[in-house]
């Protein structure tokens, strides 16, 4: 009996190889699980997706986290790592992200943000700039709107775009600045209202993706970056409101 | 790296309040959990130890909706006293009551119990009521089981850090406090002002915890 629960408990290791780890930036989490799926389909290996703020699993990742590629939210992230001799090679463009506001409430959005003085609106949530490009982002848009002083005190911070999209959702705070791509999601397409942010006011959120140099799977890590460019990723990524590069 | 005092002086607040207002509640309470017969005791003792158990999160998770402009609680309170209880202040004190309430609860009540029932009994029949037995023969000689809780309230209310980190939102002087600064410098890699911190709140904890056992140690009922 014991030995029978031994080759139980031990059979899936054998069985299976070990998952590809991506490490994803919170605004790409939705997408990332259908890219997910279309790249096991595509080549049979499996993905696991770590979500959480890009400066968040750079440090991470500078410590030995155990990751085989990471998808930034910006190039920035993955230029240092690349920098410290961390990856494979210089980071490339998978993505460009896009802006947008978001509401629960029926709070009248434009694209002046002239709503964020709203007394309505007690706060405003974004993504923590230290850690988090979207964050940056807004932030650089409010400062561009000459917004940022007035509303200052209204500004509460997330861990990443995941704890922004938490505190708009549970209406904690009435407004936030989250990805295009969460607001596209199908689980969150009939929830509150948003508005697309003009590009311009904030520079373009390009996105890196790196292949680590810590990875025991490079051909597969390899392989995920080149799907990335393939047709069908590329009309995920589209539909999630990414433009491309 | 200058060391920015303002998450410890907001800790040291938020722990000083939220023991002050747990004595307050805490007192009553053990005394009553101490002396009464009531069927549903158990119930109460279990609904004040579940802090004890489960994970931060959790709690914060439900105070998260429940304090949300939205939700029903929350809600309320902005129509009737316009208090908003997330990213505030006043909503880390309201969730480092419910939290710490088992460590003032526990020690006091343990203590009253562990009296003799003699003492109480000759009160009775002395003609004294319940409440001025436990204000003036019982509370005055567990002396030692109040300032348990009191300090490990203190101490618990210090090292919160998972629930604060739920309905928080980091704002400098309202709900970032030391142990998510802590949390924030280490992820910026600025291991500098992170030791400082720690440092700090190890040297507190320490000391902290090092007064009550040695009163404890001290004083014997």
């Amino acid at each position: 009996m014991k030995k029978l629960l031994l080759i139980l408990f031990l059979w899936p290791a054998c069985l299976f190889a070990q998952p590809l780890r991506v490490a994803v930036a919170a605004n790409a989490q939705f997408v990332m699980e259908q890219l997910r799926t279309a790249f096991q389909k595509k080549t049979g290996i499996s993905v696991e997706a770590i979500v959480s703020s890009s400066g968040k699993l750079t440090t991470q990742i500078q410590q030995g986290a155990p990751y085989d590629v990471f998808l930034s939210a910006d190039m920035s992230y993955p230029e240092t790592l690349h920098k410290e001799g961390l990856t494979e090679d210089a980071p490339v463009v998978y993505a460009y992200g896009t802006l947008v506001l978001w509401t629960m409430g029926n709070l009248p959005l434009a694209t002046d943000l002239k709503v964020l003085t709203n007394p309505a609106v007690r706060h405003i949530a974004l993504a923590n700039p230290a850690k988090a490009p979207y964050g940056e982002a807004a932030e650089g848009l409010l400062k561009y709107a000459n917004l940022f002083v007035q509303v200052k005190a209204k500004i509460v911070y997330g861990e990443s775009i995941a704890q922004v999209n938490q505190y708009v959702l549970t209406g904690s705070a009435e407004i936030g600045f989250t990805a295009k791509s969460v607001v596209l999601d199908s689980t969150l397409k009939q929830r509150g209202h948003w508005i697309e942010l003009p590009a311009k006011g904030y520079s373009p959120i390009a996105q890196g993706v790196v292949v680590l140099k810590r990875t025991t799977q490079a051909k597969a890590a390899q392989q995920f970056v080149e799907f990335l460019r393939s047709p069908t990723a590329r009309r995920i990524l589209q539909r999630f409101g990414y433009r491309l590069p | 790296m200058p060391i920015d005092w303002e998450p410890i002086w907001l800790t040291l607040r938020l722990a000083s309040m939220t023991t002050f207002i747990l004595l307050l509640i805490g007192v009553p309470l053990a005394g009553w959990l101490a002396l009464s017969r009531f069927r549903l005791k158990p119930v109460v003792e279990t609904l004040i130890s579940l802090p004890l158990v489960l994970p931060p999160s959790v709690v914060g998770f439900y105070l998260l909706l429940a304090f949300s402009p939205t939700g029903w609680l929350g809600a309320w309170l902005l129509r009737v006293v316009n208090l908003q209880l997330v990213f505030s202040f006043e909503g880390l004190v309201l969730a480092s009551l419910l939290y710490s309430l088992p460590f003032m609860v526990h020690p006091i009540q343990a203590g009253l119990e562990n009296l003799p029932t003699s003492w109480r009994e000759a009160a009775y029949t002395l003609g004294q009521s319940p409440v001025r037995t436990l204000w003036r023969v019982l509370l005055p000689n567990c002396k030692p089981a109040l300032l348990t809780g009191i300090v490990l309230s203190f101490a618990h209310t210090i090292g919160e850090f998972g629930l604060v980190l739920m309905i928080g939102g980091n704002l400098p002087g309202q709900t970032r406090v030391a142990s998510i600064a802590i949390y924030d410098e280490v992820e910026l890699l600025h291991f500098e002002s992170a030791h400082a911190y720690a440092a700090l709140l190890l040297g507190l904890s320490f000391l902290i915890l090092l007064l009550v056992y040695a009163v404890n140690k001290r004083v014997t009922v």
